[in-house]
């Protein structure tokens, strides 16, 4: 073949290579793909479709692992009733693996999938993060957080199944400082998100009743050893500790500030009301811990009771503060549901907000930042057991 | 060719149209696992290629996603500028990464590069400006003329434009220069930098490739998601990275890109069991190494191996004759077109300008032919051999206790073969490896032509002119014959490679001026026929060659050669003897270690005696033979010298 | 001045574990020159098993020590003959085994365990002591007792008994070794496996100063790994030093900066590294020529 010939052959092959190209990315760009992609998956009959996101592995897993126990509970309570408008209610366990970016991946899931309604998360990181997209999906979620990141936030579909942080740590510092007169006190918080929160939201009360704390220690989420933080609080002799970390590093915290000869009575919320953190830290450790929280024991009133009985019947464990959050979180989602006849998105945000509901925390009434409760209790611990302060 | 060109059309359009076909969430994994294809990509480039452990790549995905999100959420940039930023920052910080590798490798480099990515974590879960544990969100959905990506179906085409770019680089930079130096490094590091390769420089630009893969994902990841924290760059993603990269075969990239989307879609497929998944991943991993070191990738070849013994090639390959008229005859005037990379360090990239390249690289070349004589005439010869061009001034090597040299001087003349004889252990590897930079003498000084070279390092000496082969055969295992001669070849320095981003076409044009090269030398060496073969293959003899072959593709002026005829039959010595005087004729002088005698007493003019680290001779052939020390301490008694003489 | 000297104490209990972490890196990378990222895991398993066997089985702590430790032995005897192919030829491919080892390691106790963890109470149960105000735990001096113990007891073996000075060999020069009759696999899985005994005793000992968990030896065996390398690693005495040092510079950092201490930490190990890179003793390895 003489040059020309081969020169305007691959000339005529380049050509044809590029409006192929051509002719294939405009496709692309006509008819993008997913473009009547909307939220397929839903229907109006067979099982209402609700989804558990927590951490499931981990080292926060204890919380997620409550959650669940808490949920299952009122679901198959629900579905032993015939369910919702004789629709049975199907709860779906996702795990966020504590990561708010997992979540995120989550979130979508769920909303490509057609679930109508979410529990969790009960880390208020991942909750934060997921909201954005379960606002525009329009996918109510009832979480266990308590973080004030959460209320800022201001979904419309964000509600929380307990107080803030702002409560707990005001009662807290209420009892402690007015009621008890004790002025010396020393922080230890963790730079998670719910010990950010505690922290602020304590520095916050005690600013408020001008108390400035004698040490703020802050210790990072998976630190195990805490010698540091713990010798420079005893070298300034406080009276309280207020601890701002989970259930299992509290419970480290306390042991090893005994082990310091720290006498100190310590003080904190949620997390300083569970068994985890009394086993953690050492029976006789934790005695005469202060602890703000909306449910003090099993053995306020005869729901709580029942509750309790019931929960140690199904999983042969103690009930406690997160199970009863997230029983109270589901019941109300399925009130809410039965009053609006299964409805979703708004609709369903609506009845969330409507409702008005007795709990085992208290009574439930939301307000327009998606936070239904606004009192805890003072309650100490004698014994391994956490009882009304008197 | 045309094979590979169809099968790659049809890819393409298969993945052009794959969203049409995929549910919104089902696009979602897509768009992840082709994030994790992109780390994937650089973290083999890093490690399966350069062969430098690096654990930071995850810190170099969350530097760039973190500083999109800072700079966008928080100082309010538009997603565009600060995506260039955050590149520019990961950059940066793979250069800081990187500054270890300089001076420390394997574990030490991985502990450093792991102790980095940790103390990224750490800082990330505890800054205010980093949103601490909470992490950040509100990142803008990158805007591109109009088209929305917060869609990710459309996204999806902006993630595969960007990764068919950077796959397609990184192929470029593995099959030329930059890449083979690395895949020699990786193979063996001593060796690399006896031919050349600037090794702490070459680490360190691994690193900065490595990191800029990291923040394209990292940038994506940021567009993609809009939301950023601290546990998605943690400890347990880079060991699946690790995962990745090894189950799909770290030294090819498409390996790489395989292992990162079939773990991805693996691990969505088992989420409701992620213990589980993880336990088959360490458990796949573990039997990977063991048995299939190569990867998913490399089961191909394995399989294409197994089945094809008695039928390959190698099998009807012939050794050539040397051909002693081509041996060290690069003259720049001989060649048909001018090699644009030697000398490169003359170059001032922002005094040229692309059409100047050609023109100024016959410059350059000119420069050359004044550096590097090769050839010379009869009274440039003459004047020559009076001239030392290796002198070694009472050098003395101490190991912990043991000295292996002990004083040793000695001078060789330029044009000399120069035979260096003694016992086992007399210190004579141990010389060489002094000469040739790969120890640092206790004490004396080494000089060549003149200038004192005692404390460079094997590159610079190589560069310099010296070149060197080993006792134990240091040929690069994973590299062909051709692609070993191919390293050597390649003189320029490793700053030569802003030719990569900014000016490819200049990197092709040198590789097939270097390609030209190597077949002309191994035609020269009679190796043509075992050009595309791996060293393994090749019996010992025809190893050797290609030793010989790559350390004179470097054009030196002196060429130590190690115990060249150790296990070579006598035919294969007097083919080594022809080859050492052609090489010589060409101008380059050689210096022998060798045991064999009788090859010492034909090939050489001088020789050197060592003995439990001192010369105990020196002198003639004849001189040295007949000298009692020498004969008590190596050659045995005089009934077998006349056995020899 | 009481501060001080308190973090000083902190730093050396929790030291002393990194130290025994240390040794078991040292140990093996000075006999086999493989840098064996499996054994935080082993640390961990050994951790389990101790308390399992400890709170569980109500049997006397060092008794419990004394199972983890042969269970552990046994893990590193499985590691060793799996990798054996490997061994002297390629190290890079080696470690990136043990990765492997190390995750399947996790997932199994996730399995087995659960991920929560557990809380140990200390098995000694006196009142701390108090010198000067400085409060001492006495479960403290029992690690540092117990970890001084295991040091002489390893130097021992290996410089007075003849599979000791069999590894010597083997770590010099494999090859004169196997032709002097030392069987190298043999060498290298007592190694491996003395390595893994003395995780199990570092993870026994950590459960009642910290918390037993599956992801406990992330922490450990990364700190444990520096402090090897920092004193040089392959060397016994310096798998001791650097092991303490990396304690107390961790305690003073946590001291001082607080959330930031790991970044402070590793930033001063980087530097170190890169001033004196063979750590301070000097790196003793196989040669890999």
């Amino acid at each position: 073949m003489s040059l020309v010939a081969r020169q305007s052959l691959l000339a005529r092959r380049v050509l044809l290579v590029v409006v192929a190209a051509t002719a294939v990315v405009l496709t692309a760009a006509c008819a993008p793909p997913g473009a009547d992609n909307s939220n397929s998956g839903q229907n109006n009959a067979g099982p209402i479709k609700i989804a558990l996101v927590d951490a499931q592995s981990g080292q926060l897993s204890s919380l997620g692992a409550w959650e669940l126990k808490g949920a299952k509970l009122v679901v198959d309570e629900w579905n032993a009733k015939g369910g919702i408008n004789g629709r049975k209610i199907q709860m779906d366990v996702f795990d966020d693996q504590g990561d708010p970016t997992v979540g995120t991946n989550l979130a979508r899931k769920i909303a490509a999938e057609g679930y109508i309604a979410m529990l969790g998360t009960a880390e208020s990181a991942v909750t934060i993060a997921m909201a954005d997209i379960l606002k525009d999906a329009k996918i109510p979620n009832i979480t266990s957080g308590q973080s004030t990141g959460l209320v800022a936030k201001k979904s419309p579909f964000l509600f929380l199944n307990g107080p803030t942080s702002t409560t707990y740590d005001e009662t807290l510092a209420k009892y402690i400082v007015e009621t008890k007169g004790l002025k010396n006190i020393a922080m230890v918080t963790n730079n998670g998100s719910f010990g950010k929160g505690e922290h602020d939201a304590f520095l916050k009360a005690l600013t408020a009743r001008n108390v400035t704390p004698l040490a703020d220690q802050v210790v990072t989420t998976d630190q195990k050893d805490f010698s540091a933080a713990l010798t420079t609080i005893r070298g300034k002799n406080p009276q309280v500790i207020f601890l701002g970390a989970e259930e299992v590093q509290s419970g480290l915290i306390v042991k090893q500030a005994r082990d310091l000869g720290i006498t100190a009575t310590f003080a904190g919320a949620a997390p300083q009301g569970t068994p985890v953190f009394f086993d953690t830290a050492g029976k006789a450790n934790v005695e005469n811990t202060i602890v703000s929280s909306p449910y003090l024991s099993n053995d306020i009133n005869d729901a709580s009771r029942k509750f309790a009985a019931a929960y140690l019947a199904a999983f042969k464990e103690e009930a406690e503060l997160h199970g009863a959050k997230a029983y109270d979180g589901a019941q109300i989602l399925f009130t809410a549901l039965k009053t609006s006849n299964a409805a979703t998105g708004q609709a369903l945000a609506d009845a969330i907000r409507a409702t008005k509901y007795k709990g085992l925390l208290g009574d439930f009434a939301y307000d327009e930042t998606g936070v239904g409760i606004f009192a805890t209790q003072i309650g100490v611990i004698k014994d391994g057991k956490l009882i009304a302060a008197s | 060719m045309k094979l590979r060109l169809s099968l790659l059309a049809v890819v393409g359009i298969a993945l052009w149209f794959l969203p049409y076909g995929l549910g919104p969430y089902a696009i979602h994994v897509v768009d992840i696992a082709i994030i994790f294809a992109l780390l994937a990509v650089g973290l083999g480039l890093a490690m399966g290629v350069a062969g430098q452990i690096n654990l930071a790549q995850v810190a170099f995905f969350g530097v760039s996603a973190y500083a999109v999100a800072i700079l966008t959420a928080r100082a309010g940039f538009g997603f565009w500028t600060a995506a260039v930023l955050a590149m520019v920052a990961t950059l940066a910080t793979g250069m800081v990464v990187g500054i270890p590798a300089l001076r420390m490798q394997s574990h030490y480099l991985g502990i450093v590069t792991l102790g980095l990515a940790l103390a990224f974590t750490n800082w990330v879960t505890n800054a205010e400006l980093s949103g601490g544990a909470e992490g950040l969100g509100g990142i803008p959905v990158p805007p591109m003329f109009g088209i929305d990506l917060f869609s990710e179906y459309l996204y999806y085409y902006l993630e595969l434009i960007v990764f068919a770019i950077a796959l397609g680089f990184g192929m470029f930079v593995v099959r030329t220069r930059i890449g083979r130096r690395m895949r020699a490094m990786r193979d063996d590091a001593l060796a690399a930098g006896a031919v050349g390769v600037e090794i702490p420089r070459l680490r360190m630009l691994a690193f900065a490739i490595a990191s800029v893969y990291g923040g394209l994902a990292g940038v994506l990841y940021a567009g993609l998601i809009r939301y950023v924290a601290p546990e998605t760059f943690s400890l347990a993603n880079m060991f699946l990275l690790l995962a990745m990269v090894i189950i799909g075969g770290r030294q090819s990239l498409l390996g790489c890109v395989v292992g990162a989307v079939g773990l991805t879609l693996v691990r969505e497929a088992l989420v409701e069991f992620a213990t589980y998944a993880q336990l088959a991943f360490g458990a796949v991993v573990v039997l990977m190494v063991v048995f299939a070191p190569t990867g998913l990738a490399g089961i191909p070849a394995r399989v294409r191996r197994r089945f094809s013994r008695g039928q390959s090639a190698l099998a009807r390959a012939q050794l050539q004759p040397f051909a002693p008229s081509d041996v060290g005859d690069s003259r720049p005037e001989s060649l048909a077109e001018p090699p644009p990379d030697l000398v490169a360090s003359d170059l001032v990239a922002s005094d040229l300008v692309a059409s100047d390249l050609v023109a100024s690289d016959l410059v350059a070349s000119d420069l050359v032919a004044q550096r590097t004589s090769v050839a010379r005439t009869g009274a440039e010869q003459a004047e020559a051999a009076a001239r030392m061009i290796l002198e070694v001034a009472k050098v003395t090597m101490r190991f912990r206790g043991l000295t292996a040299l002990d004083g040793v001087s000695l001078a060789v003349r330029e044009g000399e073969i120069r035979g260096i004889v003694g016992p086992n252990g007399s210190g004579k590897t141990t010389l060489f490896n002094i000469v040739s930079g790969l120890y640092r003498a206790t004490a004396g000084k080494v000089a060549f032509d003149g200038e004192v070279v005692s404390r460079k390092r094997p590159y610079e000496l190589s560069l310099l002119g010296v070149a060197r082969t080993f006792q134990n055969l240091r040929l690069f295992a994973t590299m062909t014959v051709r692609e070993n001669v191919l390293v050597a070849l390649d003189r320029s320095r490793t700053a030569w490679a802003w030719r990569y981003p900014l000016w490819p076409v200049g990197v092709w044009r040198g590789d097939a001026w270097l390609r030209a090269e190597a077949d002309r030398l191994l035609a020269a060496y009679g190796l043509s026929e075992f050009a595309d073969v791996l060293p393994s293959a090749l019996p010992y003899g025809i190893q050797r060659r290609v030793e010989i072959a790559r350390a004179m593709a470097g054009r030196p002026r002196l060429l130590l050669l190690d115990e060249p005829a150790a296990g070579l039959n006598a035919d294969e010595v007097e083919q080594l003897a022809t080859i050492v005087r052609a090489i010589r004729a060409s101008g380059v002088t050689v210096v022998v270690i060798e045991h064999n005698m009788g090859l010492v007493m034909s090939l050489c003019e001088q020789i050197t005696v060592l003995a439990s680290g001192r010369v105990i001779a020196e002198g003639t052939p004849a001189q040295v033979v007949a000298d009692t020390a020498v004969i008590e301490a190596y050659l045995g008694d005089a009934r077998m010298l006349e056995a020899m003489t | 001045m009481q501060l001080f000297f308190q973090t000083v104490v902190g730093g050396l209990s929790l030291g002393a574990i990194y130290a025994l972490v240390a040794l078991g890196f040292s140990l093996v990378y000075r006999t086999m020159g493989l840098v064996n990222f499996a054994h935080a895991g082993v640390v961990m398993v050994g951790a389990h098993v101790a308390t399992t066997f400890y709170l569980f089985a109500k049997l006397p702590f060092a008794i419990a020590m004394a199972v983890a430790i042969g269970v552990t032995a046994a893990i590193g005897l499985v590691i060793e003959r799996v990798l054996r192919p490997l061994e002297n030829k390629d190290f890079d491919l080696m470690l990136i085994g043990t990765i492997g080892f190390g995750t399947v390691l996790e997932a199994l106790a996730i399995l087995r365990w659960g991920a929560t963890g557990t809380a140990v109470p200390s098995p000694v149960r006196t009142a701390p002591l108090d010198l000067f105000g400085v409060r001492v735990r006495t479960y403290d001096l029992v690690v540092l007792g117990v970890a001084a113990l295991a040091t002489v007891l390893l130097v021992w073996f290996l410089h007075s008994t003849k599979r000791g000075a069999a590894m010597q060999a083997v770590a010099m020069d494999h090859e004169a070794a196997t032709a002097v009759g030392i069987h190298v696999g043999r060498s290298n899985a007592i190694a491996f496996a003395i390595g893994a005994g003395l995780a199990a005793l570092a993870g026994g000992l950590v459960g009642p100063l910290l918390y037993v968990s599956p992801a406990m030896g992330g922490s450990l065996g990364i700190k444990g790994f520096a402090g090897a390398i920092m004193g040089g690693f392959g060397s016994i005495p310096g798998a001791i030093l650097g092991g303490l040092a990396i304690g107390v510079l961790d305690s003073f950092a946590a001291g001082h900066f607080q959330g930031y201490s790991e970044l402070v930490t590793f930033l001063v190990f980087t530097v170190i590294i890169m001033v004196r890179p063979t750590g301070v003793f000097g790196e003793r390895t196989v040669s890999r020529a």
